[in-house]
């Protein structure tokens, strides 16, 4: 039996209605509605649970379920926009392709960034899933130590494998939803009082960090302007802490670059 | 116990990554979670590009690591052309400190010294 086949067989005739009504009126709808993001959103919720059951294959593979859910999700939003419902055959059917293909991709692109021995990519498989463990166990960030204790391996070798971590392209597993209805952010940054306005820079700032895609964005103002963890924000986005240390990396980098070439 | 670690460079961005990994060690040791562990890694990153930004020509840069049981504390510092510390509310200050406990830096005969200090959020727990 097909994934899309164990998700959809088990839907209620009502489920499948509902399904056919939200695509029928997602593409009716005209690209600028704001509704038809809804009508979106819906959708993939209507189908994470096809997604989380793909990414199961993938799991033991280094990689945080969190991230690779999120990358599958990108392959579901490509199948609902792309989907045409007069040729016959469900979504479910058509999108299971579409997040495989992103999730192969995410795997093949991580390889292709950096070279990892594959000492290294086993140390780092095993720290991963240490380290969400803890997190889990201790109900906070667990330390090197706790890590290489859990493993029975050295500190140095837990080091080796957040410092390959940290050197992974994740370029190309951005789900770049340009989701401009959503709030909080640009009134952040529009706010008189926040602490924003108080930077020298801020007037060559605002265009770098508007041009940052939504979640950077968001996770670059929790950071430094809300003072939230990144294990706190890695909670509140539903991603991996280490996923959050990546992204800021980045951002800082980009926001730098940015403002030398002024 | 402390220990204290010191690593110096040409004043060139592109030997900020041996501070990086210097940094992610030394945070090891002083047991600081994960999520504190990566800050100080992008605390120490944003100090010595800040320090080599106004590094006066062919100056060296000095990363001190020092730590007890649960604070590490770091000192970038190098020769600099610069007559005024970095501006506290530039976006980079601001980033440093949302980074760390403690912040600061000054100016002494002539060399730029930025001092972080973070302190386990483990203890007191």
């Amino acid at each position: 039996m097909t994934a899309a086949a164990q998700e959809t067989g088990g839907w209620s005739d009502d489920q499948r209605r509902h399904e056919h009504l939200l695509l029928d009126e997602f593409h009716r709808l005209a690209e600028s509605d704001p509704r038809r993001l809804q009508v979106r959103d819906e959708l993939i919720e209507l189908h994470l649970p096809l997604v989380h059951h793909l990414v199961r294959r993938y799991r033991d593979r280094g990689e945080s379920t969190e991230d690779l859910v999120q990358v599958g999700t990108v392959g579901l939003i490509k199948a609902i926009d792309g989907f045409d419902a007069t040729r016959g055959v469900e979504l479910s059917t058509y999108a299971t392709p579409t997040i495989l293909g992103e999730i192969k991709r995410h795997f093949r692109d991580r390889t292709w960034a950096v070279r990892v021995p594959r000492r290294l990519q086993e140390l780092q498989r095993q720290v991963t899933t240490a380290s969400e463990e803890l997190t889990t166990e201790l109900q906070r960030s667990p330390t090197v130590r706790e890590i290489a204790e859990r493993l029975d391996i050295s500190q140095a070798d837990v080091l080796d494998a957040l410092e390959a971590r940290q050197a992974y392209s994740t370029d190309s597993i951005e789900p770049e939803r340009d989701d401009d209805s959503s709030p909080g952010l640009v009134a952040t940054l529009g706010d008189e009082d926040s602490a924003f306005d108080a930077i020298d820079e801020r007037e060559t700032l605002r265009p770098l960090i508007e041009a940052l895609p939504e979640r950077e964005r968001r996770i670059l103002m929790l950071r430094f302007f809300e003072d939230k963890s990144q294990s706190e924000i890695a909670e509140e986005l539903g991603i991996s802490q280490m996923h959050v240390s990546r992204l800021l990396a980045r951002t800082l980098g980009t926001l730098r670059a940015g403002m030398t070439a002024e | 116990m402390t220990d204290i670690v010191t690593v110096t460079f040409a004043a060139d961005t592109q030997n900020v990554a041996l501070a990086r990994t210097v940094a992610a060690a030394m945070a090891a040791r002083a047991d600081l979670p994960l999520d504190q562990l990566e800050d100080v890694r992008l605390a120490v990153d944003e100090a010595a590009t800040e320090v080599i930004s106004s590094a006066a020509e062919g100056a060296t840069v000095t990363c001190a690591f020092d730590h007890d049981d649960s604070v590490l504390y770091v000192t970038v510092s190098a020769p600099t052309s610069a007559t005024e510390p970095p501006s506290p509310t530039s976006f980079g200050w601001t980033v440093l400190s949302a980074l760390v406990d403690s912040a600061t830096a000054e100016i002494i005969d002539g060399t730029l010294s930025i001092r972080l200090q973070v302190s386990s959020d483990l203890v007191d727990v």
